[in-house]
């Protein structure tokens, strides 16, 4: 290590909880970005709310312009701002923090982050003065003002900009020697997240920029379908980057809320290998039924190479409770199946967010997503609700729950704040996921009844011709809506938390260990640590006797559960393509 | 570099194969970007360049 690369003294403070080393420059892009993240979710969230109110037939609330110009608005602030914003929170704590590492250029991150602020504004100004009235995916011939294009431009221009300072800080990290051997798991996760992005990121600037050159009109036309080809390479991608920032927050949390285990470092990291490698073709599963691509392009990219994507998540899905089941377990809690998880802490947000994040994302999104990513079937659910239903239980009960979950251990750890309203805090979760799931079950059984989305009207009214559908769907979109409500009201509880915590919040430096405190999570005040005994439960934990249900029997019985009910809804599917597509 | 003479230091394990190129991150950002660009974007691409023009009925 030379003298230039040692850091002023001044430039960290010592973490109270963790002793990890905080990076000032890099603490103050962290909190930029979450807040911001924040403020996008608020926006997000406030068009959700007017949009379920919509699509909830009985309510129909918005005229169409606002209904598709929301639409526009909601998806670009969840799908995006929110997501993309908090995502580069992760990398620089990640790379800085969890390194004990300086931050790479510094000065050039806030650039990058007015850069990304700019876009976001730009995009907007422009949706919200009705010049980009082109829904998220914006799909040519619909022409946006070219300033909606280039909104997107900067902010994906900044976004990879941060992703490059990220593999900076990566290669300053290894040579100034801030940690030996391999990147932790959970930074591992992050890297995944940063490499994803690249690919992403990448797609947005070749479709983008050509798009942008023909709203201004200096190319005569955009193809539609090398626009459809090249979008979803960075509208769905840009989902992966959440999926792997996610589970790198799954490790996270556990580690930090029960003391979880990583049961085999070379499987964890080579599932997140396998995200690397092959998650981004999941983006022809939007091109499924599109005539210009040929069967063996798009069972090549949704089945045989993703499926080694979907392989890596059921791996995270059964390391992931496991190591928290066997982290339980070490610290003295073996009774039965289930003893652990009856005695985990179920009133700290940051738990109970992790586990309704790993069992929605993976019950609900896993399973429905790889029975509509499906060729054959995907005909059945092809631009029906039951397409939001899937990615609703992924990026909202999946990704954003695990980012509220590490907001309420950021809140202390980074901002130095106690968590406010600690009593709904500790509620927000169930009362967020628990909304959320109603929307998604709304959306999902109103689409296998062939309800549309993106549709303001599904009955037609005043229409010259008439699409009746099943009554049974006004209840699931009236399920659809009461969750949304609820939903929404979570998630303004979040909002409402992370503002009073951050700008008026009680300060907090040091954190005594052995007692509950308000406002702070119990995984700070009382860190999981082993039973005194640990190794000789260790012993009898791993003793052959046990079978092959081995250490973690408990998650084993979830996984069957698991297994049984991915069989059920995967076949039925077929029997019910089968009632359509009659052969012989 | 092997230790001195009559030192008791062990020598460090050599890092497994596996383990470096899981730990190259530029590596696997290469090799994200061949298999993404290959075999989704390029030949995506060429599917349609290739596509014949539908006649007129």
């Amino acid at each position: 290590m030379t003298a230039a690369a040692v850091p002023a003294p001044g430039a960290f403070r010592k973490c109270g909880a963790t002793g990890l080393l905080v990076h000032s420059r890099a603490e103050w892009l962290i909190k930029l970005n979450a807040v911001t993240a924040v403020v996008a979710l608020l926006i997000g969230a406030s068009a959700a709310l007017l949009l379920v109110l919509t699509r909830w037939q009985a309510v129909h609330l918005l005229p169409a312009v606002w209904y598709y110009r929301l639409l526009g608005v909601h998806g670009m602030n969840m799908l995006i701002f929110f997501i993309i914003y908090f995502e580069m929170a992760v990398l620089w704590f990640a790379g800085t923090v969890l390194l004990n590492s300086r931050p790479a250029a510094p000065r050039f991150g806030f650039f990058n982050f007015g850069l990304m602020v700019v876009g976001s504004l730009l995009i907007l100004w422009m949706q919200f003065s009705g010049k980009a009235d082109v829904l998220f995916t914006s799909y040519p011939p619909l022409k946006a003002d070219p300033i909606y294009y280039l909104g997107i431009i900067l902010f994906a221009v900044g976004g990879l900009c941060v992703v490059g300072q990220y593999f900076a800080t990566l290669v300053i990290a290894r040579r100034e020697k801030t940690y030996v051997g391999s990147q932790p798991l959970v930074v591992y996760g992050a890297t995944t997240a940063a490499i994803i992005a690249v690919v992403t990121l990448l797609h947005g600037a070749l479709v983008y920029i050509p798009t942008f050159l023909w709203s201004v009109g200096l190319i005569p036309a955009v193809d539609p379908e090398v626009y459809r080809l090249l979008w979803w390479a960075l509208g769905h991608s840009s989902q992966q980057i959440n999926v792997a920032a996610m589970v790198a927050i799954w490790y996270m949390l556990g580690g930090l809320t029960v003391g979880a285990v990583v049961l085999n470092e070379k499987v964890s990291r080579s599932a997140f290998v396998l995200y690397i490698l092959f998650i981004s073709m999941a983006s022809a599963h939007h091109l499924l039924v599109d005539p210009g691509f040929g069967p063996a392009w798009k069972i090549v990219n949704t089945s045989y190479f993703m499926y080694m994507a979907v392989l890596a998540s059921m791996v995270h899905g059964f390391t992931v409770p496991a190591g928290m089941e066997l982290g339980m377990r070490l610290r003295g809690f073996t009774d039965g199946l289930f003893g652990w998880l009856r005695r985990a802490p179920w009133g700290d947000p940051g738990f109970s967010a992790l586990v309704l994040s790993v069992v929605v994302f993976g019950f609900f999104g896993g399973i429905t997503g790889v029975t509509i990513g499906t060729e054959q079937i995907n005909i059945l659910a092809h631009n029906t609700l039951r397409i939001p239903g899937h990615f609703h239980a992924t990026v909202v009960s999946g990704t954003a729950m695990a980012f509220m979950g590490a907001t309420y251990y950021l809140l202390p750890l980074i901002f130095q704040r106690k968590v406010a309203f600690w009593k709904v805090a500790r509620i927000q979760p169930y009362l967020f996921a628990g909304g959320m799931l109603m929307v998604e079950m709304g959306m999902t059984f109103a689409g296998s009844f062939g309800v549309p989305r993106r549709h303001w009207d599904i009955s037609f009214s005043q229409a010259a011709f008439d699409v009746q559908f099943n009554p049974v769907v006004d209840l699931f979109l009236a399920l659809m809506g009461i969750g949304g409500i609820l939903a929404v009201t979570g998630a303004l509880a979040f909002i409402l938390i992370a503002v009073k915590s951050v700008f008026l919040g009680e300060k907090v430096t040091e954190f005594p260990r052995g007692s509950a405190i308000a406002g702070i999570p119990q995984g700070l005040t009382n860190p999981p640590v082993h039973a005194a005994n640990v190794d000789e439960i260790n012993e009898q934990l791993h003793a052959p006797s046990r079978g092959w249900m081995g250490a973690t029997p408990g998650t084993v019985v979830l996984v069957g559960v698991f297994f049984l009910a991915f069989i059920l809804y995967y076949f039925t599917n077929w029997k019910l393509l089968s009632f359509l597509w009659k052969i012989g | 570099m092997p230790p001195a003479p009559g030192s008791t230091e062990e020598p460090p394990e050599p890092v497994p194969l596996g383990q470096r190129l899981y730990d190259n991150v530029f590596l696997l950002l290469t090799v994200s970007l061949l298999i993404m660009f290959g075999v989704f974007t390029g030949w995506g691409m060429w599917e349609i360049l290739t596509m014949p023009p539908a006649t007129l009925p």
